[in-house]
C-alpha cells in the first residue's frame, strides 16, 4: 500500500509510488530508452518541487538537460541539480541550473564529495527535503574503476539517498557486463527495473522485481514528448 | 552490538559541539564515541571495531585524507565522513586515492541533522563497505554466535572434512572459514592454509560465496573475475588461482561460512564437483551443530537445545 509521502511518477511510466529512501536500478540496453526513462523517472517530481539532482557521465549539463526536456518541456531548471563528470564543456552550463564539474570519471572522492554538496543544498531548497537522484551510467564508470571501488561508491550514494529519505535511480546496461558484475552492483538497489524495446508504438516495456505492487511483467511505458 | 565512532576535529569546541549532537541524536544506539585532535591521535584512537570516522579536513598535523587512509588500513568497513567548513571544491580528492568518503558541510543550517542521519545510515547498512552483504546479515551473524566453535574436538572433526576436499580436488589447499562480521576466520585447514591468519572480510573470496542462492560458487581464474581481479596479486601469493567453495547452512537457512578449496592453477568445476563439495559441506555443518547439542545447554540457531 502507498504512503502518502511515497514518491510518484508522471502519467505514462506504469510505477506504482516508490517509498523514500529506496534506490533502483534501471537495467537496459542504450537502444531501449532506458536512460530516458531514469530520467524521466527523477525530473517527473519537479513538478512538485522536488528536487532532481543527476551525477552524469555519459552526457554534457547542457546535453542531460536537453534530454530532460524532450520529455519535460516546461521543466524548472532552478530545481535541477547535475554533476558532469564527462569532462567536456567545463563550466560551459547555458543555463541556471547548479553544476559541479568533476574532470574525470575515476575521481570518485570528488564526485563523491560535489554530489554531497548539491546534495544538501538542493535539500534544503526543495519541497521538504525531497530530492531524486539519477546516475547514468553505472556501466560508463565501470569502464574507468574496477569494480569493488564501484561497489563501494554507489554503495555510499544509495545510502546517502537513504538517510535523506530520496529516491535513487541508478542507470546500468546489462548487455555490457558480465554475470558477475551486474549481480553484485544489484545488491545495491533495492529493485530492479529492466527496460527493453516495445514492439507497438509505445516508447518502450519496463518489468520490475524486487519491489512490491510493482509490474512483474512487461508493460508499456511512455515517456512525455519523445 | 556496540557502535565505536571517532570524532576528529582540531578545535576542541567544534568537537565537543559535534560529540554533543551525536549523542542527543543517536541516544537509542548508544555509541561508544572517541575523540581526537589531530591526524596522530586519530592513528592511535583507531581500531579493528571503529564504526565510522568523522574528521575535519584541516588539521594541524595533516589532513582529513591521513585519517581516512590510517582508517582504510585499521578498520577497512568502517564509513568515513568528512565533515568540514572547507569547500569541496578545494579539497585535493588526490591525496584520498579513491578512497570512497562521505561530505557534509559543517556550515550548513541542516548540517547536524544531516551527520547524524548520515552515521545511523552508515552504522545500519554498512555504507562504503566494498563488498554486498547478505539481506539476512544480522541474523546470519546472532546464528554464528549462538554456535561454540572453540573447540579442539569440533576442529579436530572439520580438519577430516577438509582433508576429505583436498584428496577429492587433488588440491594443495583447503579450509572451513567462518564470515564473521568484519573478517573471515579459519576454523579447519589443509595444507598451506594451517598458516593463514584471519583475513579482512573485503579480501575473502567466502564473502561473495555466502550470497550465492545455490549455496555453491566457483571462480575459474581470480585475475579473471572482476570481483577478485583487483585483489589476485595477494592470493596468488597464498596460491589461490581458482576456487570452489559451498556453503555451511544452518537450520534456518543462514550461512555461517562456507567449506572451499583452492587450486593454484586456473581450473573449471563440473557440476559433480560442485554437488560434492555441498555434501561436504552439509556434513561439516551437521558436525558443527552436533558439536553444539553435544555441547552444554547452549541454545542454537532453529531453538534446538
Amino acid at each position: 500500500m502507498s504512503q502518502e509521502d511515497d514518491y510518484t511518477f508522471a502519467e505514462g511510466i506504469p510505477l506504482a509510488p516508490i517509498a523514500p529512501g529506496t534506490t533502483v536500478l534501471v537495467a537496459g540496453p542504450p537502444f531501449s530508452q532506458a536512460q530516458q526513462f531514469a530520467r524521466s523517472m527523477v525530473v517527473s517530481g519537479t513538478d512538485s518541487g522536488e528536487g532532481a539532482l543527476f551525477i552524469s557521465t555519459t552526457m554534457t549539463s547542457n546535453r542531460l538537460l536537453e534530454a530532460c526536456k524532450k520529455v519535460y518541456p516546461a521543466l524548472d531548471t532552478d530545481q535541477i541539480g547535475v554533476v558532469d563528470c564527462t569532462g567536456q564543456e567545463v563550466g560551459q552550463a547555458d543555463s541556471d541550473i547548479a553544476v559541479k564539474y568533476v574532470s574525470t570519471q575515476n575521481d570518485l572522492t570528488g564526485i563523491g564529495m560535489r554530489f554531497s554538496a548539491l546534495y544538501e543544498s538542493m535539500y534544503a531548497a526543495a519541497s521538504e527535503g525531497r530530492v531524486r537522484t539519477a546516475l547514468i551510467s553505472l556501466s560508463s564508470m565501470s569502464m574507468y574503476v574496477e569494480l569493488r571501488t564501484l561497489f563501494q561508491f554507489a554503495h555510499t550514494l544509495s545510502a546517502r539517498i537513504d538517510s535523506a529519505g530520496g529516491l535513487g535511480v541508478f542507470a546500468l546496461d546489462p548487455d555490457s557486463h558480465d554475470a558477475q558484475t551486474v549481480n553484485t552492483l544489484s545488491q545495491i538497489a533495492d529493485g530492479r527495473i529492466e527496460v527493453r524495446e516495445s514492439e507497438d508504438d509505445a516508447d518502450g516495456e519496463l518489468r520490475v522485481a524486487g519491489l512490491t505492487n510493482q509490474p512483474r511483467e512487461w508493460t508499456s511505458f511512455r515517456l512525455g514528448d519523445s | 552490538m556496540s557502535y565505536r565512532i571517532l570524532c576528529v576535529d582540531g578545535d576542541p569546541a567544534a568537537r565537543e559541539e559535534t560529540v554533543g549532537s551525536l549523542r542527543t541524536e543517536l541516544a537509542d544506539i548508544e555509541p561508544v564515541i572517541e575523540t581526537a585532535g589531530s591526524v596522530a591521535q586519530a592513528k592511535s584512537a583507531l581500531t579493528a571495531d571503529t564504526t565510522v570516522v568523522i574528521t575535519e579536513y584541516s588539521l594541524a598535523d595533516g589532513t582529513g585524507a591521513d585519517v581516512v587512509a590510517a582508517a582504510d588500513e585499521v578498520a577497512p568497513d568502517a564509513g568515513c565522513i568528512l565533515y568540514t567548513d572547507v569547500d569541496p571544491e578545494t579539497v585535493d580528492t588526490d591525496s584520498f586515492r579513491g578512497s570512497v568518503t562521505e561530505y557534509v558541510g559543517k556550515g550548513s543550517v541542516f548540517a547536524v541533522e544531516r551527520l547524524s542521519q548520515l552515521v545511523r545510515t552508515t552504522i545500519e547498512t554498512g555504507a562504503q563497505r566494498s563488498y554486498p552483504v547478505p539481506d539476512s546479515e544480522g541474523s546470519r551473524l546472532a546464528a554464528l554466535r549462538s554456535y561454540n566453535l572453540d573447540s579442539d574436538e569440533l576442529r579436530s572433526s572439520l580438519d577430516r572434512i577438509t582433508n576429505l576436499a583436498a584428496s577429492h580436488f587433488e588440491v594443495d589447499i583447503a579450509s572451513i572459514n567462518i564470515i564473521d562480521e568484519h573478517s573471515q576466520e579459519f576454523l579447519a585447514c589443509y595444507g598451506d592454509a594451517r598458516d593463514w591468519e584471519t583475513m579482512d572480510r573485503e579480501n575473502s573470496i567466502c564473502t561473495f560465496t555466502i550470497l550465492e542462492d545455490e549455496h555453491v560458487m566457483a571462480v575459474e581464474d581470480v585475475r579473471e573475475d572482476p570481483r577478485f581481479a583487483s585483489r589476485s596479486g595477494g592470493l596468488i601469493d597464498l596460491g589461490i588461482q581458482s576456487y570452489l567453495g559451498a556453503n555451511l547452512v544452518t537450520p534456518s537457512g543462514l550461512v555461517i561460512g562456507s567449506l572451499c578449496v583452492y587450486d593454484d592453477k586456473t581450473r573449471t568445476f563440473s557440476a559433480n564437483d560442485k554437488a560434492y563439495l555441498r555434501e561436504l559441506a552439509a556434513l561439516a555443518m551437521e558436525q558443527i551443530i552436533l558439536h553444539a547439542r553435544l555441547d552444554s545447554k547452549i541454545v542454537v540457531d532453529g531453538g534446538e537445545q
